[in-house]
């Protein structure tokens, strides 16, 4: 299938060469005048560490596990988030509790430790879609660097804290009940 | 000034002598290493960006990115200095000083300011004084020295690149000279004279009697062809990142590409006055007889500096040749164009204009 390449006419003003250098200048011209006279601030440019762009709703950085008024966790240990992730980066151990909560009804299981590997983790917020409880999500904080890889594994209480201060919550460092000793049945 | 030389032990002349050379020289130096600044935040602004802005001085004051010349002057020095082991080691060493002593050279013989008189002798505001037989022949004859430092910087450094790169930069220069050469003939042609005290009182103090008015393809050809002298875009053929690296500078690091830089910039500021000098009136203001010496040098100093405004405002804004395109337009276009522009004034001198 052939294009017909339209030929550009040029007039004998375009042919001097120099009246088309001289259109160029007055455009780089018009840009510099123009940033001239804004302050570096207001330019495109984000200076990143000291101006941060807006981040858009929607946005997958760190994870955050939800939490009740109470402080307990929303989290029941199923492990659907788990099996979601593609990075295999959630690694979750599971512990028996009772309380009876009055919008959940009577939970029975939490994790007694929830961590996400932030090495291996892509972000993809497969575990977000994957949770039944809707207790895992992922927020805006995407500056996660460490000096060293032990650093990077995000724990239960990490993750539970994460924005606790941005949303003016208390932070926590246990559970508001006690765990339940593994039942065994004497057979 | 007679002060000064008795306590110095010598005689007002040479204070007066030395004095200049150190002035001129140092602040064409110093000019220079503030344009790589100039460059760099105006390519930012004209390309809408920020530039150097970070380095502070002392960790408080970025002044404007300022801070990030003496920044980048400390870094050189102290980089380590690398020699290749094929490189031939004295030429290689030469070679800055061999691009950098030329471009500070030309400009010994531009007059910055009007000649004065104090206490019965004249001061002439020019490192060699008018009527030394050399006049405007001599900048040429340095420009053509200015091809050696590049070459001399690439063939040393025994690399292809360098050596692709020096001979495209060679090539052009010996090229474009001619085409600035028959420019200024014209120019000599019309004054009756090529020293650079008479091109400037025959332009006058009327912009319209200025030869840029005058003769306008002679400067066209002039101020394209001063491009390719100082081997800047649109014709930086020394250079092409995309096909021979750094070109004539590859191998070149630490204080020795910074002197390779800074002659390409001095040279900028030559040329710069060199169009100052002989196409916009040299030290001349315009609509005053009989100008305020302070104001004439201010005048040669505003004129200077908007063309090497322009000299970066035209590398921002136009796209390099390729180098047939460069070659045609040499020789093809550029001198041509400055043949016709000395016939034509030859006729009109013929005329009795």
């Amino acid at each position: 299938m052939g294009v017909i390449v339209k030929k550009v006419e040029m007039t004998w003003l375009d042919r001097t060469y120099v009246w088309p250098v001289l259109k160029g200048m007055a455009i780089t011209f018009d840009h510099f005048i123009r940033n001239l006279f804004t302050s570096t601030a207001k330019r495109y440019t984000v200076q990143y560490p000291d101006m941060k762009r807006e981040i858009p709703d929607g946005y997958r950085g760190l994870h955050e596990l939800k939490r009740f008024e109470n402080g307990a966790i929303k989290c029941v240990a199923c492990f659907m988030c788990q099996e979601a992730c593609p990075a295999r980066c959630i690694s979750i151990e599971a512990e028996e509790f009772s309380d009876l909560n009055l919008t959940q009804g009577l939970q029975e299981k939490r994790p007694a430790k929830f961590s996400i590997d932030m090495l291996r983790c892509i972000c993809c917020g497969m575990c977000e879609e994957a949770c039944p409880k809707d207790a895992i999500w992922l927020r805006k904080d995407y500056e996660l660097a460490a000096y060293d890889r032990l650093s990077m594994q995000y724990g239960k209480w990490n993750l539970m804290n994460t924005y606790a201060e941005a949303d003016g919550k208390e932070q926590i460092s246990q559970d508001p009940t006690p765990s339940v000793p593994r039942r065994t049945i004497a057979l | 000034m007679d002060k000064l030389a008795s306590l110095l032990h010598t005689t007002p002349a040479i204070t007066w002598m030395v004095g200049k050379v150190l002035i001129v020289f140092l602040s064409v130096f110093l000019l220079a290493s503030v344009w790589t600044w100039v460059e760099r935040r105006g390519s930012a602004m004209i390309q809408d960006r920020i530039g150097p802005n970070r380095a502070k001085l002392f960790g408080r004051w970025p002044i404007l990115g300022l801070s990030q010349l003496l920044a980048d002057g400390i870094k050189f020095f102290f980089k380590e200095d690398l020699v290749p082991t094929e490189a031939n080691k004295g030429l290689f060493w030469l070679a800055p000083f061999l691009a950098f002593v030329p471009a500070l050279m030309g400009f010994a013989i531009i007059p910055f300011g009007k000649s004065f008189v104090c206490d019965g002798q004249t001061y002439h505001l020019s490192v060699l004084d008018p009527g030394n037989g050399m006049g405007l022949l001599y900048p040429l004859a340095i420009g053509g020295l200015a091809v050696y430092g590049v070459l001399v910087a690439a063939w040393s450094s025994n690399n292809k690149w360098s050596i692709l790169g020096g001979m495209r930069a060679s090539a052009t220069m010996v090229s474009y000279e001619i085409g600035i050469s028959m420019a200024v003939v014209a120019i000599f042609m019309v004054t009756g004279g090529y020293d650079p005290a008479e091109v400037i009182k025959a332009q006058g103090h009327q912009p319209w009697t200025w030869y840029v008015v005058r003769q306008p393809l002679g400067f066209l050809v002039f101020f394209t062809c001063m491009f390719a002298e100082t081997n800047r875009l649109p014709f930086d053929f020394a250079e092409g990142e995309s096909e021979i690296v750094a070109g004539f500078n590859t191998e070149y690091g630490s204080m020795k590409f910074s002197l390779l830089a800074l002659a390409e910039y001095s040279h900028l500021m030559t040329a710069s006055a060199l169009i100052a000098t002989l196409y916009f009136g040299g030290w001349q203001v315009p609509f005053m007889a009989d100008p305020p010496v302070m104001l004439s040098v201010a005048s040669f100093l505003v004129k200077m500096l908007f063309f090497a405004w322009v000299f970066v405002w035209i590398r921002w804004t136009l796209p390099r040749f390729r180098y047939d395109q460069l070659m045609h337009m040499g020789w093809k276009v550029m001198l041509p164009m400055s043949m016709v522009n000395l016939v034509f004034h030859a006729w009109r001198m013929s005329q009795g204009h």
